[in-house]
Order: C-alpha cells, then sequence, then structure tokens
C-alpha cells in the first residue's frame, strides 16, 4: 500500500469514524450467549430453566412447533447471558428459574427478579438490559449492565432471500450505498444492512414499527463491519433525545448467518487510553470471555486467540464488539481478521493491542497499521 | 384476475406462505392463523409481501388502512394516547366486515391491532380485493394481459402497457370515500384538507 492509499485507507477508518472528543459512555459490561441447539429435549430445558410465568405462557402458546422451540431457545440463551453476567459482574449468583424475561408493552424483553435467591443477595440490584434474536434454529442474546442502555441484538440466515428485498427494505440512498460495495458481497451487505436496522429498532423497544425508511443508514464500513443507523420521521419521533446522533451497529458474517448488535449509551467524554491500559482491559476482557474453558496457563500478552484460546468467529465478533463499544470508536476488525485468515496466522493479544492503540490514535500507531497492512 | 374466489385466493397464498417459512405440513395454516405464529419474522413478511406481489400481480399497500386514514383523517380523530377511538372502531369494522366486532370492545390499544393485521384471513381478502384491479384483458384490444416489468402489465396481442394501481392508492380513496359519505354527513366536520387532495 502506497502512502496515498494509506491516506485514503486511514480517513477511511479513522478520522471520520471518530470526531475528536466523541463522546463515550461508561464501559459497557456485558454478556453474549449463543446456543444452535438445544442442550437437551425442549420439554426438559422448559422444566429446567422457566419461571412459573414463563411457563404459563409456554403451555398456552400458540403456533408451530418450530416457533415455540426457537422461543425458548431464545429464552435460554437470554437466561444463560444474563445469569453470567450477574455472576461475573456482581457476584451474585442465581438460577435460570430466578430470572423472568417477560416483554414490556411494546415487546422488548426486560429482565425481572423471581423467585427466594434475589432476596437472600441482600437487596435486588437494576436488571440488566437484554435483547434476543433467533433464527433456523440459532438463538443468540445480549445482556448489558447497564439498565438504562439501549442494546439490541439481531442475525438473519443467509440461505434463500429474493435479491429484489432491497428495493422493499432500503431507500435510495440506501440502495446507493449498497451498489458502491463489491458486487459479489452486495447480498451480505444487504443483510447486514437489514440486520442492522433490526438491532436498533430492538435498542430503542419498538422494533421497525415507526416504518423501514424511519431507520437511515448513513454508512456502512466494510473494512471494520460497522454501519452507522439515523433515526428519521417516526423513530425520531419516538426518540428526539437522539436527534443528530449516529448509532454504530457492529455487524460480521458467518458462513450461514449474519449477525448485528448494538449497545448505545449515553455518557460523559472519555481520555484516550495508554498502550498499558489498552493491554489490562483486554487481558480482563479475555479473562471473563474464557473463564471457563479450562487452560493450562494463564492467559498472557502473548496468548495467540485461536490456536492456543480456542477463539471461534463469533468470540472474535464478541470481543471485537466488545472492544469497539468500550473505546466507543469502530475499527477495521473485519479487514484484520480476514488478513490473518488470508495468511493463515495467529493473533496475539499483545498485536490486537497494538491494533487496538493504533485505531485510538496512539503514537506506536504507524507500526502496528503497517502490520496489519 | 380479477375474479379469484377467497378460497383460490386462500390456497395460492398458503403456498407462498408455506414456501417462504419453509412449512411441510400447510393443514397448518388456516384463515384464523396468524403469520406470527408460523414464525414469521420481519424478513419473512417482506419476502411473502413481494412474492404475493409477484404471483397475483397486484401492488400491496405499505401502509395499514388504519395508517393511511389516520393520515387523512388527521391526528385526533381515529386514534388517541394510542387507543383506538370510537371513530375509529367504527371505520375499521365497516372496512374489515368479517372482524369480530367483540374484539373492539372496551379499550384497543392500536399496537394490537398488528396482530390483527398479520392475520391470514386478513391478507387473503386484501388480496381479493385488490386483483380486482388487475385486468386479465387489454382494455383497447381484449388481448391477454401478462406482467412486465416493475407493477406493470403488458398486453400480450397489441402490446399496450399499464401501471398497475398501488395498494395504497386504492385504499386512499376508499378512506376518502367513508370520510364524506359516512363521517363528514353524519358528524358535519370539515373537509379534511387529507382528504380534498
Amino acid at each position: 500500500m502506497d502512502a496515498f492509499d494509506r491516506m485514503v485507507y486511514d480517513s477511511s477508518v479513522t478520522p471520520a469514524w471518530r470526531p475528536a472528543g466523541r463522546p463515550a459512555g461508561p464501559r459497557a459490561e456485558s454478556v453474549c450467549s449463543r446456543l444452535d441447539a438445544f442442550p437437551c429435549e425442549p420439554a426438559v430445558l422448559a422444566d429446567l430453566i422457566l419461571s412459573p410465568g414463563e411457563r404459563e405462557h409456554w403451555n398456552a402458546m400458540p403456533g408451530v412447533e418450530k416457533r415455540r422451540h426457537e422461543w425458548l431457545l431464545g429464552r435460554a440463551a437470554a437466561k444463560e447471558a444474563v445469569r453470567m453476567l450477574l455472576e461475573e459482574k456482581l457476584d451474585l449468583v442465581l438460577s435460570p428459574k430466578e430470572i423472568e424475561i417477560a416483554p414490556d408493552a411494546y415487546g422488548r424483553p426486560r429482565v425481572k427478579y423471581c423467585g427466594a435467591g434475589i432476596h437472600a443477595c441482600g437487596g435486588s440490584p437494576d436488571p440488566p438490559s437484554l435483547s434476543i434474536a433467533h433464527s433456523q434454529g440459532t438463538a443468540v442474546a445480549l445482556a448489558v449492565l447497564n439498565s438504562c442502555a439501549l442494546v439490541g441484538i439481531d442475525l438473519e440466515s443467509l440461505t434463500r432471500r429474493r435479491e429484489d428485498f432491497e428495493a422493499i427494505a432500503f431507500s435510495p440512498d440506501e440502495r446507493r450505498l449498497l451498489a458502491a460495495l463489491p458486487p459479489d458481497s452486495r447480498q451480505e451487505w444487504a443483510l447486514r444492512m437489514w440486520c442492522a436496522k433490526e438491532a436498533v429498532g430492538k435498542a430503542l423497544g419498538r422494533g421497525l414499527s415507526a416504518g423501514l425508511q424511519a431507520f437511515h443508514i448513513t454508512r456502512a464500513d466494510t473494512a471494520s463491519g460497522m454501519i452507522e443507523v439515523e433515526l428519521r420521521d417516526g423513530a425520531l419521533k419516538q426518540f428526539p433525545q437522539l436527534q443528530g446522533t449516529s448509532l454504530a451497529v457492529s455487524t460480521a458474517r458467518e458462513p450461514n448467518f449474519v449477525f448485528s448488535a448494538i449497545i448505545h449509551q449515553q455518557g460523559a467524554v472519555r481520555m484516550r487510553p495508554s498502550r498499558q491500559e489498552i493491554l489490562d482491559y483486554l487481558l480482563q476482557k479475555m479473562g471473563e470471555l474464557t473463564q471457563d474453558w479450562d487452560y493450562p496457563d494463564p492467559v498472557s500478552p502473548e496468548s495467540k486467540l485461536f490456536t492456543e484460546l480456542g477463539f471461534e468467529s463469533l468470540d472474535a465478533v464478541v470481543l471485537c464488539t466488545a472492544i469497539q463499544e468500550h473505546y466507543q470508536t469502530p475499527m477495521p476488525f473485519a479487514e484484520l481478521l480476514a488478513e490473518i485468515g488470508q495468511q493463515q496466522r495467529d493473533l496475539s493479544i499483545d498485536e490486537l493491542t497494538d491494533f487496538v492503540n493504533t485505531h485510538l490514535g496512539g503514537p506506536q500507531g504507524a507500526d502496528a497499521t503497517r502490520r496489519v497492512q | 384476475m380479477p375474479d379469484m374466489t377467497e378460497l383460490e385466493v386462500f390456497d395460492k397464498f398458503v403456498q407462498i406462505v408455506a414456501k417462504s417459512l419453509r412449512i411441510d405440513d400447510t393443514s397448518q395454516i388456516a384463515l384464523d392463523t396468524h403469520l406470527t405464529d408460523l414464525g414469521a419474522e420481519s424478513l419473512d413478511l417482506i419476502e411473502i409481501t413481494m412474492e404475493t406481489e409477484t404471483q397475483f400481480h397486484i401492488f400491496l399497500p405499505d401502509k395499514s388502512i388504519l395508517e393511511t386514514a389516520v393520515e387523512v383523517f388527521g391526528p385526533g380523530i381515529l386514534e388517541k394516547d394510542g387507543y383506538l377511538t370510537e371513530e375509529g372502531k367504527r371505520l375499521l369494522l365497516c372496512r374489515m366486515p368479517e372482524a369480530d366486532a367483540r374484539s373492539f370492545e372496551g379499550e384497543v390499544v392500536v399496537k394490537d391491532l398488528q396482530h390483527y393485521f398479520l392475520k391470514v384471513g386478513t391478507w387473503v381478502r386484501m388480496i381479493q380485493a385488490l386483483v380486482q384491479f388487475t385486468p386479465a384483458e387489454c382494455a383497447f384490444c381484449g388481448g391477454p394481459m401478462a406482467p412486465s416489468m416493475g407493477f406493470r402489465m403488458k398486453c400480450a396481442k397489441c402490446g399496450v402497457e399499464i401501471t398497475l394501481r398501488s395498494g395504497e392508492e386504492i385504499n386512499r380513496e376508499w378512506v376518502r370515500e367513508y370520510y364524506d359519505k359516512e363521517y363528514r354527513q353524519q358528524t358535519g366536520a370539515p373537509v379534511s384538507a387529507a382528504a380534498v387532495h
């Protein structure tokens, strides 16, 4: 890459994304969980995890079996995410039955504590924010400690889809964004953009009820997988405080699915962290993500994500999303991951630290940038 | 296909829904089934919408009849603070005589109506109403009409092309007529700006 290309590259991934003094919220303390199959017979699972209220709902739930099963799988993933979050962050150990998830008036899932467990722990904390998505036998859930955070997660299957769905789903401006992408990735990005809208709709708790055009995509960055969504018309009427705010949604793809996630929290301006602080944060985050994974050696700066720590692509996505949320800065992770994939090499936590440091404008930037190019 | 029976429309629509949602056993789909109970999500609904438009040669409305009516009537008449008003209930019952009047008793939350609009029967009747506006024969030469690009039909014989009327335009026309005949005359309300334009 020559200097001009690098300039173009840098301007596309750094300053425009991260205007100086961009307000950043307090760190997002979150847990994401995923289930690709039932861990046991659905009826047994229902017995094990549902609260009495949820059981009643499950028993009376109309619809075909596929829908009932996906609902249950979604509940299982959500309870797991909430349970792990409470345990990790608050040392609060609850059983899945004590974490009741009921829709609010608009259908957004809300966490409610029930049973005796919560009282035994001496006072109940604000319930975490939660979002659940399921499709084609896979369920994901994202729980965030800050009960005021706007949290949305979505996944869609990449199989079938009429290509002309773009005409209904997107505005002319959005279709122009799509048209500028390489033709072979267009379908994937159409689905990523769709997922991004869904995640924002879920984060705001009203779904896409304000209309598809009310969630306007202003930017899709193929390097980082970030998609920016602005509210318009009906959605802006519902949430006037988000006027002029770009909502950054992380997206990622696997062979069969496209995922999207947003954690939006309002907060104070954050100082740029030092390299050591970034490394400390990454080590801590890695510790949280992998605490049940049983490694022979402790996680260190030299640990390699994929071969030594046993990371899979969703784990990398969750980590990348957490990093970007923590620093409130989109970074071209997709490009980084694609590059190490092509070179068939691994990534150490040290290298990841350099990468993050570069994209937060740190002094070691030049070296690290070269390394990932 | 202007003269399709409800059963013909239903059978064809069931095939579209079953294919889109990958349901093998179509006996699970009845007129009072809700698409969401079949597992349909928003992207599926878009797909079902497009497939329905393609197969029936119609142009489905983007908005529900209530949304269009609220635009014509102006705010606060059909719905207020998220609830359906008596006037709103009257309009919906007039538009959808098959609707269960009991479901409009007491307070009706507008967003709950979404559920009603996702009933298979509601779709079937909407499709049946719209196919009447899709000509089977050319108005000029009587030749057979075939689908063309976009929402257009072309005469296979003389080549004349027509644009299909959109469901929204047809809905709006119905609402304006309702406003004039049913609402304005009874209540003496002024001609609404939206209604005349």
